[in-house]
């Protein structure tokens, strides 16, 4: 015999059973594409922005990241029972596609049914056990979501409407088969093909062909009844991450990795500067909140929720959502709140780990220009008076610049107005330049250098602040005044190599400076410096020792660079007992963001935190690569009385303790 | 109503400061320059009441050279409505009766109902240029205000006395208060300001057009104070360290007597 079934079985395929299923359908589309369309209309309030270029790459990202699940996949529990249930779905899906090309096209049209023989056997298989799987991941996620109750995890009524119909149309669509397969199947070769169904069957063993029959055409409607619900209700529930999500992987940011948008400044028609109301944002802005499927990945990571600050990277992408849909005119910055506005560190553990692809911090950062350039605003007074030392003195400390490059005096070292002929330029930074315990890292480094034979010249007084934490705390008017200077210098001098012992220096000018014509080559030091000892040129005397590791979130999250620390610190012979939160996972020092410039009086102390963390490990020193986080260590230690037995330290310091004399 | 503001842009005083060659003066390398701290809240007073007082016209006023032209525009972004740069290569050389000299000889046919500066300057620190223009120009003037309210053309300014007792004080415009500390805040100008600030009007005006006095006094000589007896460092146990203490107490203050 032929291996198949009758499709509509029972029901007929009748008009009276096609025009109420075609038109039920057509009016749940109906309805979807309805409120698609007011939502669509909602994320064009928000000012272009190009993300339809490289439509290769983009399907690539979106292949990988809907179909494999990849960045789902990155927590492994709930993240394997949603790619699991997804993977169910999306085969009963097919399935259902398959069946509607076959009844209504192929066979209706041109007498072709493909749905039989071996195919029709894997068919049947791959549904029933993708049903099977469907369910038992729902039933896994409904435990964790109302039973196990992780903390943060937000229980609407959207969530309780999604689990219940789901469910229903899962075990109303078994009922079916088994009323189906009870009537039609049992005894033949072909029941085993559907064991879930075959279960479901036996179990209705002791019914009559006739209320088996009566049983499924009931169950048959209320299936597709259920289903036409679901249809219709996606683009109103969280059911529209769908295709909401789907999409924001092809609209992603495509790099470099966190660079924030240029603003210009110049622009004489630009009444206003940064985001204060949802029009001021990118289409993109608005549109990512309805790709936030609340999975709370962000929250649970951010530094500043961590530590009872009132800003969730989720919850503020919700309320811009939230304000483009239903009250465009509001003022986002009270909708988002200005101390949330202020609390984020830009350490970019949200973005790394969302996986919807959606971009909190580029938001944050838009607030707060706003509030900067167009009020005059800031987290405290501290920060004001900060920018304005930055402005005088071209550092945030309030130093006097004349100074900046004294730490160098007697390090036989140049400026290079008294000699540009270097291999590399230094590009020290304030904390290096200024700041006591940091003058130790900008020496060490140099006597590396010099060990190495390399040739180092700095810009002394004449380098000014990279700008950065102006920028990130929202001052883009002082970043770019300051950046400009900078790099006019700097290519004056002809150089053609930047190196850099701070990761935010790093960033600024590997990355945002090339918005201002800026192509010189600009290394951190770990690379730098791991190439030299890869080579051959920097000899180190390994020396054991054990120590914790912290990745800062501008060496590590933005920039991706993970290795080269470790490397130098397994060549001067340390052994790396890593924290719990490391990579890409690593919790940020607190100082990021422009927080460096301010103070921290909202919630408890992240630094302390952190130091509590490397504490943890047993190692009695933490080494970092990032003057911020070793000024917050230093601290953080006194905060969690580790004083005794931990020892924050750089990179550099361990190195330059073991150079081959 | 017609508002002055007068500032001077003086040297950060983070700087590394050196004396100059003649001995007189610090020497002008190597330093950061930014506006006067008491001028700031004079500034940002002025704006506040020209804020208050619908059509008022505030002018801001800077003696020096070229470059003082950044630091006024700091002023007009803070929300001046002009500028007048009195040029001079030399007003550090100026003795306070001069500058304020200048600054009434500008004043004294402009009509300024008001007329507001710092209590003094972070670099000379006379503090005696406001009331002396005050006086050329034959109106009161109230110092170091920490407070300051204008209603019906009356002005009430506290001022801060010894011991942190405050002093109400009424006059009525004309008239010149001096900014202490504490009198405000001072604004961080935002950026549409910064850019309008850029198109404002800045007169410049020479200094010989102005100064019609001569020097009432002279600076012979600046220099660093001669460094007398550091701290003192005492170690040992906490009973000695306390009784090493008490001697020294006896020994070289009254505290104890």
């Amino acid at each position: 015999m032929e291996f198949t079934r009758e499709i509509y079985w029972n029901v007929g395929h009748g008009a009276s059973t096609l025009v109420p299923m075609y038109l039920f359908t057509f009016l749940a589309v109906a309805l979807l594409i309805n409120e698609a369309r007011r939502r669509i209309t909602a994320y064009r309030q928000g000012k272009p922005l190009d993300r339809t270029d490289q439509l290769p790459v983009r399907l690539v990202m979106m292949v990988k990241n809907v179909l494999l699940q990849r960045k789902v996949l990155s927590v492994r529990g709930p993240g394997l029972a949603h790619s699991m249930f997804f993977l169910g779905f999306f085969l009963l899906f097919i399935g259902t596609c398959l069946i509607v090309l076959q009844a209504d096209f192929t066979d209706l049209f041109f007498g072709v049914k493909f749905l039989k023989g071996t195919f029709y056997l894997l068919f049947s298989v791959i549904l029933d056990l993708a049903g099977l799987v469907a369910i038992i991941m729902l039933a896994g996620l409904l435990v964790r979501r109302y039973i196990v109750r992780p903390e943060g995890l937000d229980c609407k009524i959207d969530d309780l409407f999604m689990h219940g119909l789901l469910f229903a149309i899962l075990i109303s669509g078994f009922v079916i088969e088994g009323a189906r397969m009870a009537v039609t199947e049992m005894g033949t070769p072909l029941a085993i093909w559907s064991p879930v169904g075959l279960a479901f069957a036996k179990s209705m063993s002791g019914m009559t062909a006739e209320s088996l029959r009566s049983l499924h055409g009931v169950t048959w409607w209320l299936h597709f009844a259920l289903v036409a619900c679901f249809i219709g209700s996606i683009p109103f529930t969280k059911f529209r991450h769908i295709f909401t999500t789907s999409a924001n992987y092809l609209f992603a940011d495509l790099g470099p990795k966190g660079k924030l948008a240029t603003l210009d400044l110049e622009d004489e028609d630009a009444e206003s500067f940064g985001a204060a109301s949802v029009q001021d944002l990118s289409w993109k802005d608005l549109f990512d909140g309805d790709a936030c499927t609340s999975c709370k990945r962000c929250q649970d990571r951010c530094p500043a929720h961590n530590t009872d600050k009132p800003l969730s990277p989720m919850k503020l992408v919700q309320q811009i959502s939230e304000a483009a849909q239903h009250n465009p005119e509001m003022n986002l910055i009270e909708a988002c709140d200005k101390d949330a506005i202020w609390s984020c560190t830009t350490c970019f553990a949200c973005q790394e780990i969302c996986p919807a692809a959606v971009e909190h911090v580029g938001k944050i950062v838009d607030m707060r220009r706003n509030l900067v350039l167009m009020e005059g605003d800031f987290p405290g007074e501290e920060v004001m008076a900060a920018m304005e030392q930055a402005e005088v003195n071209g550092n945030p400390l309030g130093i006097g610049y004349a100074s900046r490059g004294d730490w160098a005096q007697e390090l036989g070292i140049k400026t290079l107005a008294a000699d540009p002929e270097v291999d590399i330029l230094y590009f020290v930074g304030c904390y290096a330049s200024f700041d006591a315990r940091n003058i130790k890292i900008a020496k060490a480094f140099v006597q590396l250098c010099q060990a190495a034979g390399i040739k180092v010249g700095i810009l002394g007084k004449e380098e000014k602040c990279c700008g950065e934490p102006m920028r990130k705390m929202g001052n883009e008017y002082l970043y770019q005044t300051l950046a400009r200077e900078n790099i006019e210098l700097i290519k004056g001098y002809g150089i053609k190599k930047v190196v850099t012992s701070c990761p935010h220096c790093f960033n600024t000018l590997a990355k945002d400076y090339r918005d201002f014509d800026f192509d010189v080559e600009v290394e951190s030091y770990t690379v730098f410096l791991e190439r030299l000892v890869a080579g051959g040129q920097l000899k180190l005397k390994a020396e054991s020792f054990d120590c914790t590791y912290h990745d800062s979130c501008y060496l590590g999250r933005h920039n991706n660079l993970y290795e080269a620390p470790r490397n130098l610190i397994q060549a001067a012979g340390g052994t790396i007992t890593e924290m719990e939160k490391n990579y890409s996972e690593a919790f940020c020092c607190s100082a990021g963001g422009g927080r460096i410039m301010a103070e921290e009086n909202l919630g408890s102390r992240i630094n302390v935190k952190r130091v509590m963390m490397a504490g943890e490990t047993g190692a009695p020193s933490l080494l970092s690569n990032c003057p911020f986080c070793l000024t917050m260590f230093e601290d953080g230690v006194k905060g969690a009385e580790l004083e005794e037995s931990l020892k924050p330290l750089d990179i550099a310091e361990i190195l330059v303790d073991r150079l081959e004399s | 109503m017609k508002i002055l503001v007068c500032i001077k842009q003086v040297p950060d005083m983070e700087s590394k400061f050196k004396i100059n060659a003649e001995g007189t003066w610090y020497d002008g390398i190597d330093l950061a320059w930014r506006m006067n701290e008491y001028d700031e809240y004079a500034v940002e007073q002025a704006v506040q009441l020209k804020e208050q007082v619908a059509g008022s016209d505030l002018t801001v006023l800077c003696i020096g050279r070229q470059q003082v032209q950044e630091t006024m525009k700091k002023a007009l972004a803070i929300g001046c409505d002009r500028g007048v740069h009195v040029a001079d290569e030399n007003s550090h050389q100026k003795d306070p009766f001069e500058i304020a000299s200048v600054i009434a000889e500008f004043a004294s046919d402009k009509g300024f109902d008001l007329i507001f500066t710092g209590m003094q300057s972070q670099d000379r620190g006379s503090a005696q240029v406001g009331v002396l223009i005050a006086e050329m120009l034959g109106m009161p003037s109230i110092s170091t205000i920490v407070d300051f309210a204008f209603a019906d053309g009356q002005i009430s300014a506290k001022r801060e006395l010894e011991g942190g007792i405050k002093a109400l004080v009424k006059t009525t415009a004309p008239a010149l208060v001096t900014c202490q500390l504490g009198l405000n805040t001072p604004r961080y100008p935002t950026l549409p300001n910064i850019m309008k600030a850029k198109k404002k009007e800045l007169l410049s005006v020479e200094v010989a057009d102005l100064l019609k006095v001569e020097a009432k006094q002279e600076t012979a000589k600046i220099y660093f104070p001669e460094k007398k007896g550091g701290g003192l460092v005492l170690e040992g146990e906490v009973a000695d360290l306390a009784d090493q203490l008490i001697q020294i107490l006896k020994d070289k203050t009254a505290v104890l007597a």
